[in-house]
């Protein structure tokens, strides 16, 4: 005979998803599952051990106890609907009897082999009931029914409740686990799978294992979660030198002491030194950059400095005086000052200072 | 005489990597992946300087530092990591590391940098200066030990230079100096770094989880 099957469901659960699996199986609201159960807990708390029953059984390995818990269940709603006492363990004798025939044996043919114990059990059941005469006695007193229940089911609860922190755990940890692949995936195996591609071209390889270097550093020993780049001031740095760096194929040595939060002003020096990058790394011909960002009370400093080729101020030609204007032009409305140092053959250092506001 | 070294990393390749570029500025004389095993063979082997990944599969790097010095305190130490939590890159400064450098550093400039760390010397690469800096914010003091607690603005010029990527010639020219009493100020952050009971270090390096 095949049992219906079900499997407790976790998207939806609440204490072991049964109700939840039943309505899957079922097609129908689990709302309406629960409501079921809630109604039959009342009848003397059938419901509950029904469905501790059920879970039991969806478990596969408890058979025998999600048997025993139904059988359980069975009674109390009996004696909940007024049967006598007798009544209700004539026929739980009666139900056993033939569930353990119906386990020895296999079906109730004919020829199948009996189990006498099971129908001696259940001989024993209609003995009761039959003599009990199965009119209803006195109800007993609900609170005798829930201490009885508590007794019964107390463990049993307290053993979900434990089984339930520990599987939120293990959920919560696979959820981090999964979110750790997502963030992999987006971002260490991109990069190798681009270094690959252009493993002819030592620069842009170069560029792209430091970029990636950053990032995963950002992220394991940051404050900030990866690619949030607007968090802090050094996050900000961070995202820029890591564009320079791939775009132009040169490695920028970032230092900081301190740290701030980026508001408007802020985020022009962050464009001010980007561009303060871009510029080393197209002109100064060098393939290192160093970058040191100083946070104080006071003011923001951050030195833009290669050991290139450097040049003439005075003989600028006329596309970099207007990337020196975007340097300076920018500090200067955002209320800071840019200095650049510069000499043919001395390399260029570009200092970015800018007050911080008292808030 | 080429300096004797030996390498601590767990990274395989990593440690082919290193030995490659230094070729034959120095002797590597020996190689181990874990403090345990690190322990007894630099005992042995007694090197001029230890190449020290901060991170480790049993312990950091710290650690080694502990164990070996009291018996060879003739031994130097230089970290070299990428990974670089400013705490624990303080943590292994604070043991007896005479530097620190990031494994981006190139052949050539890890060799001077051995040197260095050989003849007693400290290597202060940008980020670490920064750190330091951080680790040392003026102001706030009041009380304990002024000398060991507090940069002179002379040491703190020369450690904003060298996180702004300066060489100590670059910044022995710059302030007018030897690039010898450069040295001796490095030496002197060094050793107020790692004798400092100044509460703000050890609250600033479980503080700030800075890269």
């Amino acid at each position: 005979m095949p049992l219906p099957t079900f499997a407790p469901t976790s998207d939806e659960r609440v204490i072991a998803g049964v109700c939840a699996g039943i309505a899957q199986t079922l097609a129908v609201d689990v709302t309406l599952v629960r409501l079921v159960f809630a109604l039959l807990a009342l009848a003397g708390g059938a419901g509950i051990v029904l469905y501790l029953a059920l879970w039991a059984y969806s478990r596969r390995r408890r058979a025998w106890l999600a048997g025993l818990l139904a059988l359980l269940a069975g009674s109390l709603l009996l004696s909940a609907l007024g049967l006598s006492d007798r009544a209700v363990i004539g026929i739980a004798l009666i139900a056993g009897g033939l569930a353990l025939a119906w386990r020895r044996g296999g079906s109730f043919r004919p020829d199948a082999p009996l189990s006498y114990g099971g129908l001696a059990l259940a001989a024993l059941g209609a003995v009761a009931l039959l003599s009990g005469g199965g009119a209803p006695s006195a109800l007993l007193a609900p609170g005798a029914v829930a201490g009885a229940l508590l007794l019964i089911a107390g463990p049993w609860v307290w053993r979900l409740a434990v089984e339930r922190d520990a599987e939120r755990t293990a959920r919560i940890r696979s959820e981090e686990r999964s979110d750790m692949a997502t963030r992999v995936h987006d971002s260490v195996l991109q990069t190798l799978a681009l270094i690959q591609r252009h493993a002819q071209e030592p620069r842009r390889v170069a560029s792209l294992a430091r970029r990636q270097e950053r990032e995963l550093r950002g992220w394991l020993y940051g404050d900030q979660p990866l690619g949030d780049e607007s968090a802090s001031l050094v996050a900000a740095l961070q995202a820029a030198a890591g564009d320079v760096e791939e775009l132009h194929g040169v490695r920028i040595e970032l230092a900081s002491a301190g740290d701030c939060p980026v508001d408007a002003s802020m985020g022009a020096l962050v464009l001010a030194a980007r561009e303060a990058m871009t510029n080393a790394a197209k002109f100064a011909g060098v393939e290192e950059i160093d970058v040191y960002a100083e946070v104080t009370d006071e003011a923001v400093s951050v030195f833009v400095r290669d050991r290139g080729s450097g040049f003439d101020r005075a003989a600028v030609p006329a596309d970099r005086r207007g990337l020196a204007e975007s340097i300076e032009g920018r500090l200067e409305r955002a209320g800071g000052r840019a200095t650049i140092v510069t000499s043919p053959g001395a390399g260029t250092e570009v200092e970015l200072h800018l007050p911080r506001r008292a808030s | 005489m080429k300096r004797r070294v030996v390498l601590v990393d767990d990274h395989d390749l990593f440690l082919a990597g290193v030995r490659a570029e230094l070729g034959d500025a120095v002797e590597v004389v020996g190689q181990a992946g874990s403090v345990a095993d690190a322990v007894p063979l630099i005992k042995e082997l007694d090197p001029d300087v230890v190449l020290l990944d901060v991170h480790l599969p049993d312990g950091s790097g710290d650690a080694i530092i502990n164990a070996v010095a009291p018996d060879r305190p003739g031994v130097r130490f230089l970290a070299l990591s990428v990974s670089d939590a400013a705490e624990d890159v303080i943590a292994v400064i604070r043991a007896g590391a005479r530097g620190y450098v990031t494994k981006t550093i190139s052949g050539p400039e890890l060799a001077a940098a051995i040197e260095r760390v050989a003849t007693g010397d400290a290597v202060f690469s940008p980020r670490l200066a920064g750190f330091v800096l951080d680790a040392f914010r003026a102001g706030k003091q009041v009380g304990g030990d002024a000398e060991l607690d507090e940069l002179t603005p002379r040491e703190r010029e020369v450690l904003q230079l060298i996180a702004r990527g300066y060489m100590y010639k670059e910044i022995a020219a710059r302030l007018h100096l030897s690039v010898k009493t450069v040295e001796s100020h490095v030496s002197n952050v060094l050793r107020k770094l790692q004798l400092s009971t100044r509460h703000e270090l050890a609250r600033w390096a479980t503080e700030h989880r800075l890269v």
